[in-house]
């Protein structure tokens, strides 16, 4: 063995090591190759053996040589050790990205909640205060303090579920005016959500169903605000800035003016029309003396919104019933947040 | 209210096409419901408010026109001729015994009429297309009239009238057999009209079947008279007699069309040689007809509380053209005797502003001033345990609050046995006939339901709602029944049990800074029609009165020390609760104890009868210092030395 010839042998070893470790794909492959280079029957160890053979300068030279060589394929290994162990280069494991994940932890929201909240939000954000009144009322707070006396003919427009306790059913959340009323002092800006109960059940009425109340009272407030609240409100539940709007005179015993309220529709033909939304009006002289509130000094508004209406025109759902049969095809449709 | 165009051309030039009309009653208050064509005519069905009887009636609604719009202009009507009568004055004595509820009563006196005879082919017509049938000419022509100028009038057979007619209160239980076939008993607050034998029409509903007026009728008494609005208004209904007749009296008739009303009658009567009549009678008690109320006008206020900016004689020229008396001086209005909705300050200002248009009022926004928005609690918190359930799978239902008789409503939401329901009387039906006691039988109804219509592995629901037992109160339930995931590729599945309902309270109490023990709530299972459900109650109106009382979020500082954790694993008892051991090991009071985790718990095979295997994981922490292996193997020691000696639990190797 001449010394010009380990020379380029252990060039040509070393080549091929860095070139190989440096492409190892893992640590076993990487062992693999440690084995081959520097292992038992490896050439290098070959060399080693065969120094014996070579003489003082000559074995001193080529002994270096080899040690010089080994201990840069060792650098190699645990350099590229470092590297393999530290990076997370793993066998592919077949993830399929288009398989179903394995567990939704995702309910629903009834559509009556969602759209109350999201009604509710807008007043919020329009300072108005929640709050709640009961579902089982007297006469008094759901009638008469309403300006709605007994032989009232409003009284026909109401079918009114009765307890044994003659007691009754809130038909409206109105009474919820008369309750905070009572409590309070003006100015008083809140809205009311609840269930309410009418005995009406067909195609467009359930017996029970959901109401917002809304009630101003304040010094100096008109009609004018009125509509301007409920322009606001209508234009931000349906995020509709061009929604066509139209107050109409109407009659409820505890506001005076009364409107309805109607918004343009398209309807599936494409023709529009008027869709009436919900009643409001300034509240009637007769309800805020009934609560001790002068009504020479302070005036309000009041509206109520019909909330299953709201969601049907929200989220289309054409067919009132649905509300309350749960079923999971109708329910589960309402997954957004 | 219905009526045609051609009808209402009677009374006014109308040079719009009749959507345009209908666009005008509509945004005046006169809903215009649907428009339809009818017998070459224009059919128009106005939804009338209670509060405008003023319009229930084709002339009222041409008036409400011209007061709407001055290009709708007033025909020149055919005066009322004075026809002479025919015939001889009735011989019956009236005797009007309630002249406070019937101030006004007309009568007129018909002979010789034909039953050969025909209703005039116009009036038939216009009834054909309003939807009134034809009966009898007598009665033909008293409903036209009705349509036509709103008075009620009514026909007796004058030959089955026994004696004197008197207008008086029913007797209590006195009953009346109507033209409708029905028998009604009466109180006395009904007033009825009755000869010396029986009550002859209930005043201002229906006539008795005894003395309706029929083919075979030859002659003929005429009744149109004015009764008080409170006389009429609900009696009707509690007998479910409603007629147009009652209807138009109970919202207030004019009080002085009585007399115009029999003129127009004899008019028709007279042209169509229909019959004899004799002369129009009327009886009055002029202090006992409504009384009109001036109201002093507030311009200012008028002007502030519909916020336009409207000058004082517009509106002055608003209130005459709705037939108001107005003066100037005091500034003072009166009503006209058709408006029975105009009595106070309010009622004119709805007037003005109707008629100054709604969409011409502008929009404003009023100055809120700023102040501190105060959270209401019970939204809130309703809020998040809803999310916190949609968060995790479980879907929300909303049922009827009522419900029925089935067993599952025998108790309250805690469970107790509870019989004593907010029945509904006036139920619609048996299945909804009292008020729900708790939540549980609609979300079980719902998962049979659905397991029936979408048959799934796992159901996940649940409902917040009040609930009537003795007390009413706000709680939410929810109800898990089947698997404890849905039907999915990976997961192991099992079957829900109560623990899983456990955590859920466990999260709830979490979402508010609570502990489990602070909530008051029932969890429970129960098999129903072969499925088996879990069921977990609790009440907000308590939670939200424990977080009322409950301290803010604050931090609290932890210790930056390394903690040892030291493992028990045991036999004991099976009635031993975790909470009473939790308690034991609480009142030893190891002040480094940081944690503890319940890691298994275990009953079955290779743990004797009556004894349960459980797990415990201690954690050792000291604020100050590090702690030793030495003091944490003491204080293990220690705990264990009283679960022991308490509870004689048995060390599992």
């Amino acid at each position: 063995m001449s010394g010009k010839t380990l020379k380029s042998d252990l060039k040509k070893v070393l080549e091929d090591a860095s070139k190989l470790i440096k492409d190892a794909k893992d640590l076993s492959e990487l062992e693999l190759f440690r084995v081959k280079f520097l292992g038992k029957k490896s050439l290098l160890n070959s060399f080693m053996k065969s120094l014996s053979d070579l003489d003082g300068e000559q074995k001193a030279k080529a002994g270096k040589s080899l040690n010089i060589t080994k201990t840069k394929i060792n650098d190699l290994i645990s350099e590229k050790k470092k590297v393999l162990s530290n990076s997370d280069v793993k066998k592919d494991d077949g993830f399929d990205p288009s398989m179903p994940g394995k567990e939704s932890s995702i309910g629903s929201l009834h559509p009556i909640t969602k759209t109350m909240n999201y009604a509710i939000q807008i007043f919020e954000s329009l300072k108005f205060e929640c709050v709640e009144g009961p579902e089982i009322e007297d006469d008094f707070h759901n009638f008469t303090a309403l300006n709605i006396p007994d032989t009232h003919p409003a009284r026909a427009m109401h079918d009114t579920f009765y307890l044994a306790d003659n007691n009754l059913l809130r038909t409206h959340t109105s009474s919820v005016q008369v309750r905070i009323m009572d409590k309070e002092n003006p100015p008083i800006r809140i809205i009311a959500p609840g269930k309410v109960y009418r005995k009406d059940s067909d195609i467009t009425h359930t017996p029970m169903f959901h109401q917002i109340e809304g009630l101003y009272i304040d010094k100096d407030i008109s009609f004018s605000n009125l509509k301007s609240i409920i322009n606001i409100f209508l234009k931000s539940f349906f995020e509709e800035d061009e929604l066509k709007i139209r107050f109409r005179p109407s009659y409820f015993p505890f506001t005076e003016p009364s409107a309805e309220v109607d918004i343009e529709y398209i309807d599936s033909k494409g023709n529009k029309n008027w869709l009436e939304i919900l009643g409001c009006g300034m509240v009637h002289p007769n309800v805020l003396d009934m609560a001790n509130i002068d009504s020479s000094i302070y005036s309000g508004y009041a509206f109520g919104l019909g909330v299953e209406r709201l969601a049907m025109l929200k989220l289309g759902i054409t067919d009132l019933r649905l509300f309350y049969e749960n079923d999971l095809r109708f329910l589960k449709q309402f997954q957004r947040t | 209210m219905k009526l045609t165009r051609n009808w209402l051309e009677d009374y006014l030039d109308i040079p719009v096409n009749t959507e345009d009309l209908c666009h005008q009653l509509t945004m005046a208050g006169l809903e215009v419901d649907n428009i339809s064509l009818v017998n070459n005519d224009e059919l128009i069905d106005i939804d009338l408010t209670p509060n405008r009887s003023d319009c229930l009636s084709v002339n009222g609604v041409a008036r409400e026109l011209r007061s709407i719009d001055k290009k709708y202009k007033r025909k020149v009507l055919n005066k009322n001729i004075e026809v002479d009568s025919s015939c001889e004055n009735i011989k019956i004595n009236f005797h009007i015994a309630e002249k406070e509820v019937c101030p006004r009563y007309g009568f007129m006196y018909l002979e010789n009429v034909s039953s050969s005879l025909n209703t005039p082919e116009q009036i038939k017509k216009r009834l054909k297309s309003i939807g009134i049938k034809s009966i009898h000419p007598v009665v033909d022509i008293l409903n036209y009239l009705m349509i036509d100028i709103g008075q009620p009038m009514h026909a007796y057979d004058a030959d089955k009238i026994k004696g004197d007619i008197s207008v008086r209160f029913a007797k209590n239980k006195e009953s009346f057999k109507a033209l409708d076939g029905n028998e009604y008993k009466l109180t006395d607050k009904n007033i009825v009209v009755s000869d010396d034998n029986e009550i002859i029409s209930l005043a201002g509903i229906i006539g008795s079947e005894h003395c309706s007026v029929t083919s075979k009728s030859k002659n003929i008494i005429i009744e149109s008279a004015f009764f008080k609005p409170k006389a009429i208004a609900n009696k009707a209904r509690e007998l479910k007699l409603q007629t147009e007749s009652s209807q138009r009296f109970e919202r207030g008739v004019d009080f002085n069309l009585p007399e115009e009303a029999l003129l127009k009658l004899r008019n028709i009567l007279c042209e169509n040689k229909i019959c004899d009549f004799s002369d129009i009678n009327i009886i009055n008690q002029t202090e006992n007809l409504p009384q009109k109320n001036n109201v002093k006008l507030d311009f200012n206020k008028i002007r502030a509380l519909i916020g336009i900016d409207i000058s004082d004689h517009d509106i002055i020229n608003i209130l005459s053209s709705i037939g108001c008396q107005i003066d100037k001086e005091t500034s003072s209005v009166k009503s006209s005797s058709y408006r029975y909705d105009l009595s106070i300050h309010a009622d004119y200002i709805e007037e003005i502003a109707r008629l100054y248009g709604y969409d011409n009022i502008p929009i404003i926004s009023e100055k809120i001033s700023a102040h501190p928005i105060k959270k209401y609690l019970p939204f809130d918190v309703t809020n998040e345990i809803k999310k916190y359930f949609y968060n995790n799978s479980f879907s929300e239902c909303i049922n009827y609050s009522f419900v029925n008789n089935s067993s599952l409503e025998n108790f309250d939401w805690k469970n107790n046995e509870f019989d004593k329901h907010h029945k509904i009387t006036n139920y619609m039906s048996l299945e909804q006939n009292k008020l729900r006691s708790n939540i549980d039988s609609s979300l079980i109804k719902n998962i049979h339901y659905n397991n029936n219509v979408n048959s799934q592995n796992s159901y996940k629901f649940f409902e917040v709602s009040n609930v009537f037992s003795d007390k009413i109160e706000k709680v939410l339930t929810c109800v898990v029944s089947g698997d404890r995931y849905a039907e999915g590729w990976s997961l192991k599945n099992r079957k829900f049990d109560k623990y899983d309902m456990t955590s859920v309270v466990e999260d709830i109490a979490r979402l508010f800074g609570l502990k489990k023990s602070e909530i008051n709530y029932i969890i429970k299972d129960t098999i129903n029609d072969k499925m088996h459900f879990i069921v977990l109650t609790l009440s907000i109106d308590d939670l939200i009165n424990t977080i009322k009382k409950s301290p803010e979020e604050k931090f609290i500082n932890y210790s930056k020390f390394p903690y040892i954790r030291r493992d028990l694993s045991f036999l004991i008892d099976v009635s031993i609760t975790y909470a009473t051991i939790l308690k034991l090991i609480k009142k030893i009071n190891v002040l480094s104890l940081k944690k503890i985790l319940l890691f298994d718990l275990y009953i079955g095979k290779n743990v004797p009868n009556g004894k349960k295997s459980l797990a415990m994981g201690f954690i050792f922490q000291d604020k100050e210092k590090t702690l030793t292996h030495e003091q944490a193997d003491l204080y293990i020691e220690t705990i264990l030395k009283e679960l022991q000696s308490e509870f004689n639990i048995e060390l599992r190797k």
